[in-house]
């Protein structure tokens, strides 16, 4: 039982660079071109790995350990999430506001990394990264909140084993509105169009990016990694609370292959609609972005009333 | 053995100042009274810490030897707030020994020395109090000694019109606490707390919501709520940092101590909206208390608006716990008051620790501004080290202290969804999301105190010179931040106490395992984020110190960072309804716009309250002194009118009364 | 059959959803061609209630109705709408006074009022109560569009948005008008849109653009 939930975490982990890779390689078909391979992002990471670390004679020592304590929680938040079973490693005691607050914690060495660095890039970053992230918390709880109500429990694992005891057609709006509103902030979390956009290098619209220009070689390397497990930790929330059939009943090698294949495929959908996404929409102004966050806020609202509502 | 303790160190606290000023200059005395002050809130922190854990009862009754109902008593409630105060005191006197010696001379020095212990023992006598006289003695004497502090750094005219903003307030909350106690007399035998219990329950509702409304705004001025918090931003940053710390972190604290007394000792359940008028001031309180902090460059004025956005979180608990209470649902009121009752301790510690990191700061770098700081970490490793803690600590980040309270004040409102009744399942699920809202916030800003104060390059020559602060500072920080990250990571140990503490209030109540499970996993998610880390240090690394990427130009300086100012920037444009500042741009001569000689710009910030709350309501009041004086004629004849018309109004009204 | 009824009781249970869903959706869309589709796609859940609705009842009237309104509403108006907004050749979007977020908010609140507002009816009337709030949360929608939308167009869209929910009212509360008056209203309906469609051409011929904010110089 254990060593399922240990492979849950290490499945989330080590695919979490083919997703990125898949979104690329999608949005490269989408626009016609060819795109690179898929395992690109496992060549980016190993290279990167055997480079040299630069560090900014300014940096101090936060410098060198946020990359760690950003992978490190993001990694950890992994042990919450189900995605083959209804069950997680932490998923029984951790609920969903300590997953919430282990990305707060990455987030906020990262920007504390980006600070360090000493250049404008950095603190240019991070103040984008603070004002997205501080008006995303909000839909973000306020969604799983509306869910965590509807399933009487807090607990991920808890919330997606009540789910899978639903009825598919029974669909209500309290998940409708909350579906919406956390793929929005997933979007706005995750860094892609049309809040961030995960290929640009103009400091008049990067968030991310500018925050890692002075990172090099493993740190790099392990701040890409902890972005692409966000990503797919984010995709399997969205699977796990709001489509989680297909997930294995029993613990039987079959059960847990076709449980495989089903939650690969479900992100793979989910990856080609980033992919649609990206290709057809531009993006949005900075100061658009708290309207869109807005917008997310509004709908998490509106679930949560609706849990008291439809009762 | 623990009350002739108990005894002696109230003794001992007592006899230090006299110490003080009769020994004269000596250094050899302030030594011995600044270790005999530290031995005794040590001893305190001890008597405390065991009635605390073990619920031992002590008790002093001096009604027998004063004419006035005088006499002070420990519960595991006091305890609790007893260890808060004996504790931080501990340190900040730690500190203290330090800072004071460096940076006061003379008589200053010495009414310091003086005044630090008795402000101690006042808000001692505040939270160990059991009647209402002992009470209001020490909540009176706490404003005095807290002012005398304020009063030993300086004089100016701008901090003596702050001085007496922050007298004012205290004195109109303490009238209206006053009134609160005085309303209890109808019925009550006397004013000692057991008698104002038992007349509670035969109170008409009215009173009692008379009581209450007393209560919150008495308690909330001194707490520093929305809009009773002007206070605050103006009294701190004057005050000497150990005394900012003290203030902030614990006197603060005894106004909590006082609500939770009337609000859940004295008076039973009441209607629900008094839940929601504490949600709505916490709420309020929360929010601005963020957004008008991120909007400062003072370390200290900021880090006093942070106090009005922990105070909002502590309100957001104890409404909760109104709310359930009011729809007897005992076990969520246990839940969400051992949310803000921790809360409390834990503000206590990492805002104590904040402060004092910022006297460290001026300390070594000779200013507040944070634009004028910047790569303080590489100079000060123990007071950066220690910043981080508290800083992670406040905004609630998870294997710090911050973390435990927040997540049992999330599941208190998370709960209310189970009560099943219309506005509250709706109301507190949906506070979840001014809580994240502020919590969200509150990391904004500390991402950009310690990025702009502590990392990247020095943004002025005093920051690059400054030296790290000497040992007793230091070791004074990593005392506060220790119990910070224990809290964050084996809570267990500090909630069971405290729930059982509930239990006075609450008899029968046990929360339930799922809502305290936070202590079981804290340890594992510790366990796990610190093994990964030391994973990842093990990978192998070649590191190389290269010159800051700068776009290919040479010359990268200090003044290219991002400041303070700009990294609010976003936030402050997403919330310009919240600051509405007034602009004023001089462009001089101003016949030729194009072609200046001159160009002044200017941005001033006050507060919407002061605007439209404060100024029109001293207006109003001057006003009418104003016109009351054409009553002051002078003239004696008049005077004798007055009192003859006084006499018949007062004839008519009792033939028909 | 098992499943046709199974299909029906789930349409009838989950359009109210699905209704909300397309207000908030108008609320936040930015382009007049957005707005139309979701018009068609409401129009749409429209028929597949009226065709449960049919079913569940037994009514053959209301295959009528069905059938009008998938031809009138989903098919018909949308079309005429994308080619006048094809024949305007007028710059696509639709210039709220209000935004994105805030008039989500605002179609938040709307569709929590219609919830409070019919709730004491519901229970007298005997009618699902998200399907009448849903019915009274077009309406107030609708009106919502038309205040705060600038441009002619997405008033006429607002405006049908209304429409979609006074029918909607007339369909839960009486379970629809005679077939005669239905036929009269979608008859109306259609001829209100081409006229509204002659103005909007108008006012653009004699303003060059189709802000109606710009009208105030009529005052003259």
């Amino acid at each position: 039982m254990i060593w399922l939930s240990v492979g849950q975490v290490l499945l989330l982990v080590a695919i979490a660079p083919l997703v990125r890779g898949v979104i690329a390689r999608l949005k490269a078909r989408i626009q016609n071109r060819c795109g690179a391979s898929v395992w690109r992002p496992y060549a980016d990471l190993v290279k990167l790995f055997r480079k040299e670390d630069l560090v900014p004679p300014s940096a101090s020592i936060v410098f060198r350990f946020a990359p760690m304590i950003v992978f490190a929680a993001t990694v950890t938040a992994a042990a919450f999430v189900p995605a083959l079973h209804g069950s997680a490693l932490l998923g029984a005691t951790g609920d969903f506001i300590l997953f919430v607050y282990l990305l707060a914690l990455s987030r906020f060495f990262l920007s504390l990394g980006a600070m360090d660095g000493g250049s404008s890039f950095g603190g240019m970053g991070a103040s984008r990264e603070a004002l997205v992230s501080a008006l995303a918390e909000v839909p973000l709880l306020l969604g799983l909140v509306a869910v965590a109500i509807l399933a009487r429990t807090a607990t991920l694992a808890g919330i997606v084993q009540w789910t899978v005891r639903q009825d598919f057609t029974q669909i209500s709006a309290v998940h409708a509105l909350a579906f919406a509103a956390l793929a929005l902030v997933a979007i706005a979390e995750t860094g892609r169009i049309p809040v961030d956009n995960p290929t640009t290098h103009l400091e008049l619209t990067m968030i991310h990016e500018a925050m890692v220009l002075e990172y090099s070689g493993p740190s790099l390397a392990l701040i890409e990694w902890a972005s692409a497990v966000k990503l797919s930790l984010l995709l399997a929330l969205l699977i796990g609370v709001f489509a989680p059939w297909g997930m294995a009943g029993g613990i039987s090698v079959a059960a847990l292959v076709l449980a495989t294949l089903v939650f690969l495929l479900k992100v793979f959908v989910l990856a080609l609609a980033i992919a649609v996404v990206e290709s057809s929409i531009a993006k949005l102004r900075m100061y658009l972005v708290p309207d869109f966050l807005g917008v997310a806020s509004a709908l998490a609202i509106l679930a949560v009333v609706f849990t008291a509502l439809m009762r | 053995m623990i009350q002739t303790l108990f005894d002696a160190f109230l003794i001992g606290l007592l006899c230090i100042p006299a110490v003080i000023l009769a020994g004269g200059r000596r250094r050899s005395i302030r030594v011995l009274a600044s270790a005999l002050l530290l031995i005794g809130l040590l001893a305190g922190t001890a008597v405390a810490g065991v009635s605390f854990w073990r619920g031992d009862r002590l008790a002093i009754d001096l009604s027998q030897l004063t004419p006035l109902p005088f006499s002070v008593a420990v519960d595991r409630l006091s305890a609790f707030f007893l260890l808060l105060i004996c504790g931080v005191g501990a340190a900040v006197t730690l500190f203290s020994y330090a800072y004071v010696e460096h940076h006061y001379t003379g008589r200053r020095r010495d009414w310091l020395w003086a005044l630090l212990p008795l402000f101690l023992l006042s808000m001692m006598l505040v939270v160990t109090a059991s009647t209402a006289f002992a009470f209001l003695f020490g909540w009176e004497l706490m404003t005095l000694f807290s002012a005398g502090l304020i009063v030993i750094d300086g004089d100016s005219e701008q901090r003596r019109h702050s001085l007496y903003v922050y007298l004012l307030m205290m004195h109109a909350g303490a009238a209206a606490v006053a009134a609160g106690f005085l309303l209890f007399l109808p019925n009550a035998a006397g004013l000692s707390f057991a008698s104002m219990r038992t007349a509670a329950a035969l109170m008409p509702a009215g009173l009692r919501t008379a009581i209450f409304l007393l209560a919150f705004i008495g308690f909330g001025a001194k707490a520093g709520i929305i809009p009773l918090h002007i206070w605050l931003p103006k009294a701190h940053p004057i005050a000497p940092s150990p005394v900012s710390a003290l203030m902030s972190g614990v006197m603060l604290k005894t106004a909590v101590y006082g609500f939770v007394r009337f609000g859940f000792d004295f008076l039973g359940a009441g209607p629900d909206w008094w839940g929601y008028l504490v949600l709505a001031a916490g709420a309020v309180s929360g929010v601005l208390g963020v957004l008008y902090a991120i909007a400062e460059h003072d370390l200290k004025r900021l880090l006093a608006y942070h106090s009005v956005e922990n105070i909002g979180i502590i309100y957001l608990g104890l409404g909760a716990a109104l709310v359930f209470r009011a729809h007897n649902a005992p076990v969520w009121v246990a839940l969400a008051l051992l949310a803000a009752l921790l809360h409390t301790l834990n503000h206590g510690l990492f805002k104590s620790l904040l402060f004092l990191g910022a006297g460290a700061v001026s300390h070594a770098a000779h200013t507040l501004d944070i634009e004028e700081l910047g790569g303080l970490l590489k100079r000060m490793r123990t007071t950066g080290a220690a910043f981080l803690v508290a800083c992670c600590s406040i905004i609630g980040l998870p294997i710090f202290n911050g973390f435990i309270s927040e997540w049992l004040t999330f599941r208190s409102f998370l709960a209310g969804s189970a009560l099943g009744s219309m506005p509250a399942s709706v109301v507190l699920p949906l506070m979840a999301g001014v809580l994240a809202l502020i919590g969200g916030l509150a990391a904004a800003c500390f991402a950009k105190v310690y990025g702009v104060a502590f990392l990247g390059r020095p943004r002025s020559a005093q920051a690059d010179h400054a030296q790290e602060v000497p040992f007793a500072m230091r070791a004074s920080m990593v005392l506060l931040a220790v119990p910070c990250v224990v809290i964050g990571i084996a809570p267990g140990f500090v909630l069971r106490p405290l729930s059982a503490a509930l239990q006075q209030f609450l008899p029968g109540t046990v929360l339930p395992e799922e809502a305290v499970s936070i202590a079981g996993v804290m340890p594992w998610i510790a366990a796990a984020v610190l093994a990964l880390v030391f994973t990842a240090t093990a990978i192998r690394r070649v590191t190389r110190i290269t010159p800051t990427w700068a776009c290919g130009l040479p010359g990268l300086d200090s003044r290219m960072q991002y400041t303070s100012t700009s990294f609010s920037k976003p936030l402050r444009r997403v919330f310009s309804q919240v600051y509405k500042p007034d602009r004023t741009l001089e462009i001089l001569p101003a016949d030729r716009p194009y072609f200046p000689t001159a160009i002044s710009y200017r941005s001033v910030r006050t507060t919407s309250f002061e605007k439209s709350l404060y100024r029109p309501a001293v207006e109003a009041i001057v006003g009418t002194a104003h016109r009351l004086r054409r009553l002051q004629t002078g003239n004696i004849q008049v005077y004798l009118l007055y009192i003859f018309m006084a006499l018949v109004a007062l004839l008519v009204f009792m033939r028909f009364a | 059959m098992h499943l046709v009824h199974f299909a029906a009781t789930r349409a009838l249970a989950s359009s109210a959803v699905f209704l909300f869903i397309t207000v908030l959706l108008m609320a936040t869309a930015k382009r007049i061609s957005t707005c139309i589709v979701l018009f068609s796609a409401q129009c749409a859940i429209i028929t597949a209630e009226i065709l449960a609705m049919a079913y569940v009842h037994r009514s053959s009237e209301a295959y009528a109705v069905a059938a009008l309104v998938l031809i009138v509403k989903v098919l018909a108006i949308p079309y005429a709408l994308f080619r006048i907004v094809k024949d305007l050749q007028a710059p696509g979007d639709i210039t709220a006074s209000t935004t994105a977020a805030q008039s989500v908010f605002i179609a938040a609140g709307l569709i929590l009022l219609s919830f409070f507002a019919v709730e004491p009816y519901s229970e007298t009337l005997r009618v699902d109560t998200g399907m009448l709030a849903a019915a009274i949360a077009l309406v107030l929608s609708g009106a919502f569009l038309m205040v705060s939308r600038k441009k002619a167009l997405a008033q006429v869209i607002g405006l049908l948005v209304l429409e979609n929910g006074i029918f909607l009212a007339a369909l839960t509360t009486t379970f629809g008008m005679p077939l005669v008056v239905e036929i009269g209203i979608f008859f109306d309906l259609l001829m209100g849109v081409f006229l509204m469609g002659l103005f909007v051409f108008r006012i653009r011929d004699t303003f060059e653009h189709l802000d109606v904010s710009k009208l105030r110089r009529l005052r003259g």
